[in-house]
């Protein structure tokens, strides 16, 4: 009974303890994100090749034949076969739906990465590209497609794998009984280099143009014919990542205040931050198996984030995880549609987008690199 | 009872023969046993296998030229540096057999130069203090308010408690990081330079603080300090080291001594005795080959002896 009581009580304070970290910009950023992904959405939705009216893409998206239908939400889920659907409906839900919520879990992915790594490494220059990993996990994936596409299913574990290794490989070069955030940058960029130069060379070993062209679609990031399989490859890992990059919030902080402090206060520093670099892994691979690589995406929202809500990792990574689907959504709406009925990858909007923006921060702030 | 006195004398008069006798756990709270300590991508040790005793429920400073280990030495008893040789005891228990987490309930470490995110507030850092005694899902307890409560005010920091630290002077700082370590709620503190950068008003307060530490709480304080008059002044003990050796320990007024400042320090200069603790009156700064004050004969290691012997 006492036990239960303060079982009961223990929530509770950690119930307010979370609730206190939503203050009014958080709030703000997370109501105007879910506004603009939910916009941004919708346009996704409506427009294409098969076109349709707001009203009718709305009256689909809301369809009860989906909405309340058993079958058809099995078959989102774990790929059973769909019930038979209204045109519209089959439009918006089968091909059009699927990829706006896969952007979503792209999103919140890379942006999750993005800011675990910053904190690990402690340093505002670091994102899952800059450290190797989207091009570890790049050229895996590529392996895979171009020599083994049998082996397709396993994308995400390979995708983790390539990622992973790149990653040991950028950390070996720059440690020197530590590492320093420009150290890390430049044995990234190396990295970075040779990884690049071996995914070019897999083109060369391509039997055909069809296995070339979905090749580039992935190393330049894109959404493009991504369906619920993708949506189901992904959902599983991206939740794990997300819950377990939460539940760390409180050893991200501890870690920007610097590997003395931390380790005085009794943390065992390589430990940790070899368990949320796992997580980041993880997070990104996720990304990068559904949707490629998608640059500057795991760099910049952090930033943003950080800039509305501060340097505190739970304010930080709650932020990340609603900017990160509303600007991704908002990217492949730009990808897809800006240039219709040509489709661009994600990668090149976000790449365009993000890189001149990263500049202006640049520019703006004095210091740039330790957090 | 009487066996706990007959334990203080020991420590006072075979002051520093280190552990290996029974140190119980009270009287012994830190110790260094004949630790060597390095640094990796160097050959020589900079410290080469010294011991010392951290004075229970007192204060002890170490003091010493730039360079002269007694940081290094401060990072091995705080087990931040592992030793290649000897060993560190805390509470009479190899500080290396313990788990990290339990050692920072124990001991706490300010060290000289710690960085944070600008935005993050006072009140926030100091909970970061409770890290040792949260586990990985643990919400905040009572306890860990009323330790956070009690490291701010010991601070003195209460105004500040909602300020962002980037904002803050470095005097201010200075106060936020102690009440950091304070809220760790350890019996023994480490302070590697905490006066340093300070200007006077932040100087003497840090002092203070550390002054209400030991008359207030039986908390054992081990203290570098750059400054060789303010260390006289604050400590119970002074443990002066030179090129990673150490010279000379004992009370202020034993250590504190013309002929300690030519050798460790190479200044030359005049003490005199205050009611506040030895004064220093700095003359000039002594180069290779000049003549000694004193009779020149005898080398470092010997005077030391004598210092002790005192």
């Amino acid at each position: 009974m006492a036990n239960e009581t303060r079982g009961a009580t223990d929530v509770l304070s950690r119930a307010r303890t979370w609730l206190g970290t939503f203050d009014g910009s958080l709030i703000g950023l997370c109501v105007a994100s879910v506004a603009v992904a939910f916009v941004a959405g919708l346009l996704q939705v409506s427009f294409g090749a098969y076109s349709m009216t707001i009203l009718e893409a709305w009256q689909a998206v809301f369809d009860p034949k989906v909405l309340f239908s058993v079958r058809a939400w099995q078959s989102f889920f774990f790929g059973t076969e769909l019930p038979e659907l209204p045109k519209r409906t089959l439009i918006v839900w089968n091909i059009r739906m699927p990829r706006v919520i896969v952007a979503v879990l792209a999103g919140m992915c890379l942006a999750v990465s993005g800011a675990i790594f910053q904190a690990v490494t402690r340093n505002e220059l670091a994102s899952p590209f800059v450290l190797g990993v989207s091009s570890g996990a790049g050229l895996t994936v590529l392996l895979t497609l171009v020599l083994f596409s049998s082996l397709a299913p396993f994308l995400p574990l390979f995708a983790a794998v390539g990622g992973s290794i790149a990653f040991l490989l950028v950390y070996m070069i720059a440690w020197k009984g530590g590492t320093s955030p420009v150290r890390l940058v430049l044995a990234g960029v190396i990295v970075n280099m040779v990884f690049t130069s071996l995914q070019r060379g897999l083109f060369f070993f391509a039997d055909d143009l069809g296995v070339v062209q979905s090749a580039l679609a992935w190393i330049t990031g894109s959404l493009t014919g991504v369906g619920w399989e993708e949506f189901r490859i992904a959902v599983i890992p991206t939740l794990v990542a997300t819950l377990l990059a939460l539940a760390g919030a409180r050893q991200l902080n501890l870690l920007l205040l610097g590997e003395e402090t931390a380790s005085s206060l009794g943390m065992s520093v390589e430990r940790v931050r070899f368990m949320l670099s796992a997580v980041a892994i993880l997070a990104a691979s996720t990304a990068i198996s559904v949707a490629g690589i998608i640059g500057f995406f795991g760099l910049v929202v952090p930033h943003i984030v950080r800039l509305i809500v501060g340097s505190d990792y739970r304010r930080l990574l709650i932020g990340c995880v609603f900017v990160g689907p509303a600007l991704m959504v908002v990217a492949d709406v730009g990808a897809r549609l800006a240039l219709s009925p040509a489709q661009v990858p994600v990668g090149v909007v976000t790449g365009v987008v993000g890189g001149p923006y990263f500049l202006y921060l640049m520019r703006r702030q004095e210091q740039m690199g330790e957090i | 009872m009487s066996q706990d006195n007959s334990n203080t004398d020991g420590i006072a008069t075979a002051n520093d023969t280190a552990a290996g006798s029974q140190s119980s756990r009270r009287d012994r709270p830190l110790v260094g046993d004949d630790v060597v300590l390095s640094y990796s991508g160097t050959d020589e040790p900079v410290i080469d296998g010294e011991s010392i005793t951290a004075e229970p429920g007192a204060v002890t400073a170490l003091v010493g030229p730039n360079g002269s280990g007694k940081s290094t030495l401060l990072k091995g008893l705080a087990n931040q540096l592992r030793p290649e040789a000897g060993s560190v005891l805390l509470d009479g228990q190899d500080i290396q057999t313990l788990d990290t987490k339990a050692i920072a309930r124990k001991l706490g470490l300010l060290s000289q130069e710690s960085t944070s995110p600008n935005s993050i507030t006072v009140e926030d850092l100091v909970y970061h203090g409770r890290y040792p005694h949260r586990g990985f899902f643990d919400s905040v307890t009572e306890e860990d308010e009323a330790a956070v409560e009690r490291a701010i005010d010991l601070a003195g920091c209460g105004h500040l408690r909602d300020r962002e630290v980037g904002s803050l002077s470095g005097g201010q700082k200075q106060l936020a990081w102690i009440a950091m370590v304070l809220a760790q709620d350890t019996d023994v503190l480490l302070l590697d330079e905490p006066t340093t950068f300070l200007d006077l008003h932040h100087q003497l307060e840090v002092m203070e603080i550390i002054e209400t530490l030991r008359d207030e709480s039986d908390i054992t304080i081990v203290v570098v300090l750059h400054d060789i008059e303010q260390a006289a002044r604050l400590a119970d003990r002074m443990v002066a080291l030179k090129d990673g050796e150490i010279q000379a320990r004992g009370q202020p007024e034993d250590v504190v001594t013309e002929r300690l400042l030519a050798d460790v320090f190479e200044i030359e200069a005049e003490v005199s005795v205050t009611p506040h603790g030895p004064r220093i009156n700095p003359i000039r700064a002594r180069h290779d080959g000049d003549e000694h004050a004193a009779d020149d004969d005898s080398t470092g290691a010997e005077r030391a002896e004598e210092v002790v012997a005192e």
